[in-house]
């Protein structure tokens, strides 16, 4: 009996010798603590997104080393990924996507970013979308109740609308609507989503083209109100607002992805942990919950994938700004 | 009045043994966070949020507005004690605690800060409870035109701050509004004035980077220079009659904890302002309005108690809209506000009815804290005076070593580190020619706030600046803007008033 339990123990820890060295020869892990890129200041989207990971990596001992969130904002990102350009074969730096690493290497030509050399794709972890959003009571949007009153509206009246900055999603997303539907809008840029949101309810703007979190407090309140969702179906937070599919307008589609990507030059073991671990904060509990409370969407994507999907949405991008300017 | 019922019970939630406890550690870390120059509230709760992630949220927050708040206070113990402002939000500090440290009272600078402290801290929270809800109102209808209209107020007041020389006053303002041009324009989002396309500079050139590198490099030299090394001061006794003189000379700083206290509270409530403009301007209009404004620099006690008692009273406020709105009043609060989802809340106008234990929690505690923050910060004075008991010629290393950190801290970029030590090196020479720097720094805080205030504006009104002036559409901002053309006046026609007096009394 006991030999047969020793030869059993011998031929088990024997195998899993065998599969671990078939599978790595030596596996990463990290050395020192991680630094984690956000191209985006404190407080919005990404900001939160970052630290949220951050917070569940912490808190179940993910990895061996400690991740380190740093906001680097300046350019529209430029400033960020200028940095990650520069740390090329680094194994500890990770970066944050908002959709400005699509549109600033296109914008600002100068910076020499080359999106897909410069930096290695890990994993899309969500997709956040727009809504079309009006004040309850706002004066100029009086008896608009579908997205279509709304449109008939906005051709003859140049409304506001409020936004996070120049060149920035919601911006390229007016230009497109432009193109569509065939209004425009003064459009007034203001720090970050939140004031965006506050901006609408404070009856500065007519209309904003906000994140779902962004005015999910005003939304419950009742202060504020969404036309259209831009995705093929509706959105479980927002059981009342109709998808842009349904409302007949199917080329209204937009994503903001969060993902995430080293560095150019990193070895394929180090790529792996990284994305393992991804994956381990996306299949989290607390990770799911609370975006899905959010209104956020989550679509796990890796690999080839991954990287079909980045070539896409640059290429839309940069069609956007094309027929923008 | 169901408002103290809920009042009460905060309190009594606040007293918990966690959450006291939370508080207490809270206080102790932002005193010291607050205190080392690079780190301040920003810093302090950012890297603590993750840790809160296994508390309650209630717990949560207690803890992190400890942090918050203790660091208002503690951001003054270095910015009197060597000169270096601890956090953006004591940098007005610098401007009287230091001078009245060197006069030899330090003690009452110190005492003054705590007591401004606690008043302003005290006055926001109770105008907090009361009028929470009416004020959100406020602060929503709190648009563009008014932001810069209260800017324009602001800078307004800056024109009496560097004594009679206005020349040299404009030219040190217009010094800051040329350096915070630096980095993306706000509206375009395109790259201005990247000197030599170097990447640094495309995130502008951050407050506390000036700030640091002209009053802590360039106080640094300065001293060198006066005390040739030596100890700076050797008597400094800590004995009831001193500590009787530093109270007896809050007496003198009511009006100071007045301006303080309401107007850092209206600057944080907000949205996008906070307790570094709240407490430079208070330090401002509290110099415009003082009987004795000549003196405000060479070391007078109400020119600690203004900023002081308003950056807490700002940061106080600054949590009003984060509230009620959603929205951050300050870069700290931003911060919070993302731990506050991430904790499962939904900040907005129904947070009060539904999480009534969270946000009467936080109130309560506030009222706890700033009654530690006072007894601990009086506790220690003893010991911090010790650092002037240190020969010149080995503290000026350690101040060398806390501002190269301080200035490396905000963005971690060595290029920072440079740009530090070259506005040390040239804050001394301009103190050598008798310029007032104080403009400058105050410039590069509100330049970026007005010009973005400004421009949205003017999209609004399709470029007429008749919106500040609307008395009927905009009542705010007209009556702001009005106040500010007078202020702007006043310094002006004053010396020629006064000589119309002379006049007519020698006559």
């Amino acid at each position: 009996m006991s030999i047969i339990k020793k030869l059993a123990l011998v031929i088990v820890s024997l195998s899993l010798v065998a599969v671990s060295s078939v599978s790595s020869a030596k596996p990463f892990s990290p050395k020192k603590p991680i630094e984690l890129i956000i191209p985006a200041g404190q407080g919005g989207g990404a900001d939160e997104i970052a630290r949220l990971v951050q917070g569940v990596i912490e808190k179940n001992d993910y990895a061996s080393k400690p991740v380190i969130p740093i906001n680097k904002k300046g350019g529209s990102g430029g400033e960020a990924m200028t940095y990650v350009k520069k740390k090329a074969g680094d194994e500890h730096t990770l970066i944050i996507t908002l959709n400005n690493v699509l549109t600033t290497p296109v914008n600002q030509p100068e910076l020499g970013i080359d999106f897909f050399n410069d930096f290695t794709p890990l994993a899309r972890l969500i997709t956040d979308t727009f809504l079309v959003w009006i004040a309850t009571e706002g004066k100029n949007t009086q008896g608009v109740e579908t997205f279509d009153d709304f449109i008939a509206l906005a051709k003859g009246n140049g409304l506001v609308m409020g936004g996070t900055g120049s060149m920035s999603e919601d911006e390229l997303l007016l230009g497109m609507m432009r193109g569509q539907f065939g209004f425009d809008a003064k459009y007034v840029p203001y720090d970050g989503g939140g004031a965006v949101a506050k901006g609408l309810v404070g009856g500065e703007s007519d209309f904003t083209l906000n994140n779902p979190s962004e005015q999910m407090g005003f939304y419950q309140s009742g202060d504020s109100k969404a036309l259209v969702m831009m995705t093929p179906e509706r959105n479980p937070a927002f059981p009342d607002v109709p998808s842009s599919y349904e409302l007949g307008y199917p080329d209204l589609e937009y994503y903001m992805m969060r993902a995430f990507m080293a560095p150019a030059g990193i070895d394929a073991e180090v790529e792996k942990y990284y994305t393992g671990l991804l994956h381990t904060v996306y299949h989290d509990n607390e990770f799911q919950t609370f975006n899905i409370d959010d209104g956020k969407l989550m679509s796990w994507l890796e690999g080839f994938g991954l990287k079909d999907f980045l070539a896409i949405e640059y290429a839309k991008h940069g069609e956007i700004i094309k027929n923008f300017n | 009045m169901d408002v103290f019922i809920l009042l009460l019970e905060g309190i009594f939630v606040s007293f918990e043994p966690l959450n006291l406890g939370l508080l207490i550690f809270g206080c102790l870390i932002g005193l010291f966070v607050g205190a080392m120059p690079g780190l301040g509230s920003v810093n302090g709760v950012a890297i603590l949020i993750p840790i809160t992630f296994i508390i309650p949220p209630t717990a949560a927050i207690i803890f992190l507005a400890a942090v918050y708040y203790g660091a208002m206070y503690g951001g003054a113990i270095s910015s009197v004690m060597l000169g270096i402002p601890g956090a953006s939000t004591a940098v007005a500090t610098v401007f009287d605690g230091r001078p009245l440290a060197v006069k030899g009272e330090a003690m009452t600078a110190l005492t003054a800060a705590a007591v401004g402290s606690f008043v302003g801290g005290t006055v926001s929270v109770i105008l907090f409870t009361l009028f929470a809800p009416p004020l959100a109102e406020v602060a929503l209808r709190f648009n563009a035109p008014e932001t810069f209209a209260l800017m324009v107020m602001a800078f307004a007041t800056f024109v009496g701050l560097g004594g009679d020389d206005v020349p040299k006053t404009i030219f040190s303002i217009l010094i800051g509004l040329a350096l915070s041009t630096i980095g993306l324009d706000l509206i375009t989002g395109k790259p201005r004035l990247i000197f030599f396309n170097i990447p640094g500079f495309l995130h502008g050139i951050n407050f506390l980077v000036l700030a640091i590198g002209i009053y802590g490099i360039g106080e640094m030299l300065w001293t060198l220079e006066e005390t040739k090394g030596k100890v700076q001061m050797s008597k400094l006794s800590v004995n009831m009659k001193e500590v009787g003189r530093a109270f007896g000379a809050l007496k003198k700083t009511i009006m100071a904890m007045n301006i303080g206290s309401f107007l850092g509270f209206f600057v944080g409530i907000l949205p996008a302002a906070g307790a570094t403009p709240a407490s430079l301007m208070s330090y401002g209009i509290t110099k415009q309005l003082s009987k004795n404004s000549k003196e405000f620099g060479s070391g007078v006690p109400a020119g600690v108690v203004a900023p002081e008692c308003a950056n807490n009273s700002a940061s106080t406020g600054s949590m009003l809209p984060m509230l009620t709105l959603g929205i951050p009043g300050s870069p700290t609060t931003a911060i919070l506000l993302g731990g506050m989802i991430l904790w499962g809340l939904t900040p907005g106008p129904l947070l009060f009815t539904q999480e009534p234990e969270f946000v009467w929690g936080l109130i309560g505690s506030l009222y706890i804290a700033n009654f530690f923050t006072l007894v601990l910060n009086i506790a220690l004075i003893p010991a911090f005076l010790m650092v002037l008991r240190i020969p010149f010629a080995i503290l000026a290393p350690v101040i060398f070593v806390l501002c190269v950190t301080g200035g490396y801290a905000p963005t971690q970029s060595l290029h920072d580190v440079w740009l530090m030590l070259l506005f040390g090196f040239a804050g001394y020479i301009l103190r050598k020619l008798d310029y007032p720097v104080a403009p400058a720094v105050l410039s590069i805080v509100l330049g970026p706030l007005a010009e973005k205030a400004l421009r949205q504006s003017l999209i609004l009104s399709d470029g007429s600046m008749g919106i500040f002036f609307d008395m009927a559409e905009k009542p705010i901002a007209a009556i702001i803007m009005y106040i500010a053309i007078v202020l702007l006046i006043m310094p002006a026609f004053g010396p020629l008033y006064r000589k119309y007096i002379k006049k007519k009394q020698t006559t």
